[in-house]
């Protein structure tokens, strides 16, 4: 802790024996901040390096920590694909970033990323909504059963996901729903709604009871309440919850893997986990890919890192 | 105007219930199709033994899936590994976030960006996570390597996640790097909470860092340790992406975790019976685990 001693300043030793221990405090401090970037970003700027880097010089032994000469073959492999004609001279040509092996699927990622932007948001806005409005009515509203509302709500994340899967999968299947971006969005609401609302009772309940009785009392309806009172004073929980609505739903996986089986509707993990798995791709490919799929969820956790943390926190600070 | 029709709206009896109802629907028509209903579905399941590759059979056989999965010796291989996974990623994160959280509760130039780029991994997508850390152990090419035999902590070089003795903790490192951000933040946010009066107190009472930290900010910090276990603890002991990105159960059955258990028996061997069964005994571990830890901490305090 930072608390200066209270005794120990008059003396000229008092006063060096303080100047060694801070000194010695600042050191501690770069050194150990030091340490917590490279093993935070190392793993990081070693998978953007190696996407730099072509096939022979990610095979290299030692390693090329920085790439000796920047490709950005592989990104334009995946933005812009060259025409598949398959001939013999194609063929034999292949791609040089990829030795000269483009991945069979390699052009899906484009319509993928699509489809992880188009779920993301959608699952950001429309758990925004379903939430704010059930959270409200749990936190603000005391009507009878609010208790087993909530139970009932938080219950659902106790199974694992695993569990889910095949009834899951049979009802979409009854809908007619597989296949579709709808199932995705449909499911991960499901997923995370729960902790959304968890997160925005405890910042309504924060909120002065006072303020609603007087906005009751000048003649709002509920809907009113919430509109004018309750959303203005929770800004940073909405920000959170958005956060973490989008980034949950572009890292999701599993669900992915089982609700969706064509390009129309799978997302950025799924192409990239066939990769992973198809052992005759490239890893400077996949690390690309890799790459892709890191920024959108970085950028905006960093860009919004202080409603993230003090939103996600809300429900923890309680104890 | 508006002021006597919500008078009279809110005077009208029911109103409030009717509005709590109304906010409320879309939540739970939603879990209901998604959530509620293939809870119930999967425990159903779990009843009877259902073979996908016998359609035409699924006697019903009450609580016989359990007891099968009790004899079946995979079962405790599963339960050794999801154990050894589950413990050491759990006291790893929690130790190392605990660290982190310190570090980032003083004051320093620089404070406010280290707090920013801890959130790395925790917004780098799992796949991503897996497929990163597989290079970086890649025996032929990889970092890791590369590294450990440039700096001469290794002659020549070595398989990691191919190594069973490894695998799990090569996987629980991977695991750790995401999950320790959150963790070091929800201490963070605890330890700020706790008064200053308390370590001006101790220093006037002549206690030292080690002292002040033992007494003062540990005791404190229960309540945000006993979130950040059970959190961990939830998540651990049900992963399931690094474990298929990155070794499928592999090698042999080194990796060969409850979550990949139920993935195999269900979607490779097509018993959903068993699958479901399986789920069922993992989610109750959960709960337990959940319980045991909230009592623990609970009952000293």
């Amino acid at each position: 802790m930072s608390v200066e001693p209270v005794t120990g300043m008059a003396s000229d030793g008092g006063r060096s024996a303080m100047m060694w221990r801070r000194g010695l405090r600042a050191l501690i401090i770069t050194v150990f901040s030091l340490l917590l970037v490279i093993y935070v970003a190392g793993p990081v700027a070693w998978l953007v390096s190696s996407s730099l880097q072509s096939e022979s010089d990610i095979t290299a032994v030692p390693p090329n920590w920085l790439p000796p000469k920047v490709t950005f073959d592989n990104f334009e492999a995946i933005f812009a694909p060259p025409k598949r004609e398959v001939t013999y001279e194609t063929r034999r040509q292949g791609d040089p970033a990829t030795g000269r092996f483009l991945p069979s699927g390699a052009e899906n990622l484009l319509p993928s990323l699509w489809n992880s932007f188009a779920v993301g948001m959608a699952v950001a806005i429309l758990n925004l909504v379903v939430s704010m409005t059930a959270a409200y009515a749990i936190a603000v509203i005391h009507f009878k059963g609010r208790r087993a509302a909530l139970y009932t709500i938080l219950v659902t994340r106790v199974i694992p996901d695993i569990a889910l899967i095949v009834p899951l999968f049979l009802v979409m299947r009854q809908l007619d729903l597989v296949n579709t971006r709808f199932a995705l969005v449909v499911t991960y609401l499901a997923v995370t709604v729960p902790f959304t609302i968890f997160i925005l009772i405890s910042y309504f309940e924060q909120i002065p009871r006072d303020l609603y009785r007087a906005a009751r009392a000048d003649g709002c309806s509920h809907w009113q309440a919430l509109r004018f009172v309750y959303l203005p004073l929770s800004l940073p929980a909405l920000v959170a919850s958005v956060m973490f609505a989008f980034l949950t739903s572009w890292n999701e996986f599993i669900f992915a893997l089982i609700l969706t089986q064509n390009i129309t509707s799978q997302t950025l993990p799924i192409i990239i986990s066939g990769f992973v798995m198809d052992f005759t791709t490239s890893f400077s490919f996949i690390n690309a890919a890799g790459v892709i799929a890191i920024v959108p969820p970085v950028v905006l956790a960093m860009m919004f890192e202080r409603y993230i943390v003090s939103g996600l926190t809300a429900g923890a600070v309680k104890g | 105007m508006a002021d006597t029709w919500a008078d009279r709206l809110s005077r009208k009896a029911g109103y409030d219930e009717r509005s709590a109802a109304i906010l409320i629907l879309p939540v739970f028509v939603v879990l209901m199709v998604v959530a509620l209903y293939p809870i119930i579905y999967s425990f159903y399941t779990s009843l009877f033994d259902i073979v996908l590759t016998r359609p035409w059979r699924r006697p019903f056989v009450g609580f016989g899936n359990y007891a099968r999965i009790f004899q079946d010796p995979m079962f405790w291989v599963a339960v050794q590994r999801t154990t050894v996974y589950t413990v050491v990623t759990v006291s790893i994160t929690t130790v190392f976030a605990l660290f982190v959280a310190l570090l980032l509760n003083e004051a320093f130039p620089g404070r406010r960006l280290l707090s920013a780029l801890i959130l790395l991994p925790w917004a780098t997508p799992s796949i991503v996570n897996g497929l990163m850390w597989k290079w970086i152990y890649d025996p032929g090419y990889g970092l890791l390597n590369g590294i450990l035999v440039q700096i001469g902590l290794l002659e020549s070089y070595t398989v990691w996640l191919g190594n069973p003795d490894r695998t799990l903790f090569m996987i629980a490192n991977a695991a750790i790097w995401k999950q320790m951000p959150l963790a070091a933040i929800l201490l963070l946010v605890s330890m700020k909470a706790i008064p200053q009066d308390l370590y001006r107190a101790a220093t006037v009472d002549g206690a030292n860092v080690f002292q002040r930290f033992w007494h003062v900010t540990l005791p404190a910090l229960k309540p945000g340790l006993m979130l950040v276990l059970v959190y961990e603890t939830m998540i651990s002991i049900r992963h399931f992406d690094l474990f298929l990105i990155m070794t499928q159960g592999g090698p042999g059955d080194a990796s060969y975790t409850l979550s990949w258990q139920i993935y195999v028996e269900t979607f490779r061997n097509l018993k959903f019976g068993i699958g479901a069964a399986l789920s069922y005994l993992l989610a109750i571990a959960t709960f337990v685990l959940s319980y045991l830890f909230i009592r623990g901490f609970g009952s000293k305090s």
